[in-house]
């Protein structure tokens, strides 16, 4: 078999987007976040990241302007995973380009149905899981003054990070809209997001006991018999405090209260309580 | 001084560009701070410090359209005043949050304002078919922005820093301590966020479990992860499987 050496190497056979050309959108899906703005989020940078297959697909300009306004659309995803979109979108664009009755607005139809299951998964794996284990071991390193704790707090994260990011963006060109449409519309993505949930609920209930420390050395009892009140705390349960601290946040967050309220009341509360020498 | 405002310029720089090179969450206080440590002098102290802010920031993480206090300001001069002054740790937590906040207002303006508008000038370049046209915008915006923050970051390290060490001189004792309590406290807020993120009904005895493992086995956060592994897993195939027993079932009748 021969190969001409000239020809610039497809990602597949019957594609015309070059290998090139899927690494180039591999480094762009990286600036995701870097353009985030108000009014439609991700918009700029996912049209970026679909310009080289726009460029590559598309030869006439009211066709490039065209396929450029579908990916100026609002955009809102996990920016890790993002590149499955990237990848279903470009085997749609692929398509779209090849067959004349295709219907080009399903393209950004099947993005919006994408963006939210996958964002789902993403924000629970990433922000919610993956980023919490890794500074959970990271700080108990760091603490101690080991430089140890960045280091691996930047491993765990982008290890698999990268290899996801890869993986999202392959996957997404080889079976395009179609596959990935039917595993939305399966109980799939929702099973995974609530197994990979249930991992983080676990390291939250972990670190809350391991982090958040709130002790009463007050003295109670006079004399010989003064003994601190944490001591009497400490035999109903370990870490009971940080416990009821915890629930109470998670019972005002339930209410509506804002984050930056509860913080600042929280701090004030600290004050006032090493004021009156409680704490 | 200038060498030092330089650097740090530079670390802002570094730490904003994270969403730039992949969102890889290097511009988080664990990493940022040692940084701030090793340019101005005390390598260790930065490290502690991460260690402390990266608690204190547990709730600062970007979903959907909600945007965290900026906590790489918040790091990089607190960690730079505690460093360059020798005061305490608890110091750095009463900067950091409220320096955090304020520069978050103005990266909203930034947000709302400045690179709305970028995409509003892509949107023309869109309209024509010029992509060069569109990559330009986001690369100048996607870059440009981050240097605005950074400087903004230089401005505070230069005119804040003598400033708030004036103001905390006069901070009474019980302030002091009352702040290195509530370092201990707000770390919660954060977990409470995720738990919100992802609590149901269902899941409460994982929360639990994750809990009893590390308050009263003392099982490092590792072990606590792993074993939440096992229990994603064993409750992944424990679903899937019933599923398909199900239609299984099915079929027989």
């Amino acid at each position: 078999m021969t190969t001409n050496s000239n020809e610039a190497k497809v990602i597949s056979p019957e594609s015309t987007i070059t290998k090139k050309d899927f690494w180039k959108c591999f480094r762009r899906s990286c600036t995701l976040d870097s353009s985030w703005n108000y009014e439609r989020m991700q918009n700029l940078a996912f049209a970026y990241m679909m310009a080289p297959i726009i460029r590559r697909l598309y030869k006439d300009e009211e066709k490039r302007a065209a396929a450029l306004k579908r990916h100026m659309e609002f955009m809102s995803v996990t920016p890790h995973i993002s590149t499955l979109l990237v990848g279903v979108a470009g085997a749609m664009e692929e398509e779209n380009a090849k067959n004349e009755e295709f219907d080009a607005s399903s393209i950004n139809a099947v993005k919006s149905s994408l963006m939210g299951p996958l964002a789902g998964i993403g924000d629970a794996f990433f922000w919610g899981t993956l980023k919490l284990i890794a500074a959970g071991v990271g700080i108990s390193l760091a603490s101690q003054g080991n430089i140890m704790g960045a280091i691996l707090f930047l491993l765990i994260i982008n290890v698999p990070h990268f290899i996801l990011r890869y993986i999202c963006l392959d996957k997404g060109f080889k079976y395009g809209a179609k596959f990935f449409k039917d595993l939305s519309m399966s109980n799939v993505v929702s099973k995974v997001t609530e197994s990979v949930s249930l991992l983080g609920l676990v390291v939250i209930g972990g670190m809350t006991a391991a982090n958040v420390s709130f002790e009463l050395p007050i003295m109670i009892g006079s004399g010989e018999w003064a003994e601190p009140l944490q001591g009497y705390l400490d035999q109903i349960m370990p870490c009971l405090l940080p416990a009821c601290i915890f629930l109470f946040i998670y019972w005002l967050l339930g209410k509506k209260v804002k984050t930056t309220t509860i913080l600042l009341g929280s701090i004030v509360i600290c004050i006032l309580l090493s004021l009156a020498g409680v704490v | 001084m200038l060498v030092q405002t330089i650097l740090i310029i530079l670390i802002a720089f570094f730490a904003y560009m994270h969403c730039y090179v992949g969102s890889t969450m290097h511009n988080r206080p664990i990493v940022i701070a040692p940084l701030v440590g090793l340019a101005l002098g005390d390598f260790h102290t930065g490290i502690v410090l991460g260690a402390t802010l990266e608690l204190v920031f547990m709730g600062a993480f970007p979903i959907g359209a909600s945007n965290p206090p900026d906590f790489v300001s918040g790091t990089i001069i607190s960690t730079a005043y505690v460093v360059l002054t020798g005061q305490e740790v608890a110091s750095a937590v009463v900067l950091a949050v409220p320096i955090a906040t304020l520069v978050l207002l103005l990266d909203n303006v930034q947000m709302t304002v400045l690179l709305t508008w970028a995409s509003h000038i892509a949107d023309k370049y869109a309209e024509k078919g010029d992509i060069n046209g569109v990559e330009r915008v986001q690369i100048i915006a996607g870059i440009g922005n981050k240097i605005l923050l950074a400087l903004v970051v230089g401005l505070g390290f230069v005119l804040g820093v003598p400033v708030i060490e004036k103001i905390l001189k006069y901070i009474p004792e019980f302030v002091t301590h009352g702040l290195d309590v509530a370092a201990g406290v707000i770390p919660a807020i954060g977990f409470a966020m995720l738990a919100r993120m992802m609590l149901t009904k269902k899941s409460i005895p994982f929360l639990l479990l994750g809990f009893v493992m590390a308050a009263y086995l003392n099982l490092p956060v590792i072990g606590v992860a792993l074993f939440g592994v096992a229990a994603a897993l064993v409750y992944y195939n424990a679903t899937m499987t019933k599923k398909t027993e199900v239609a299984y079932d099915d079929n027989e009748f």
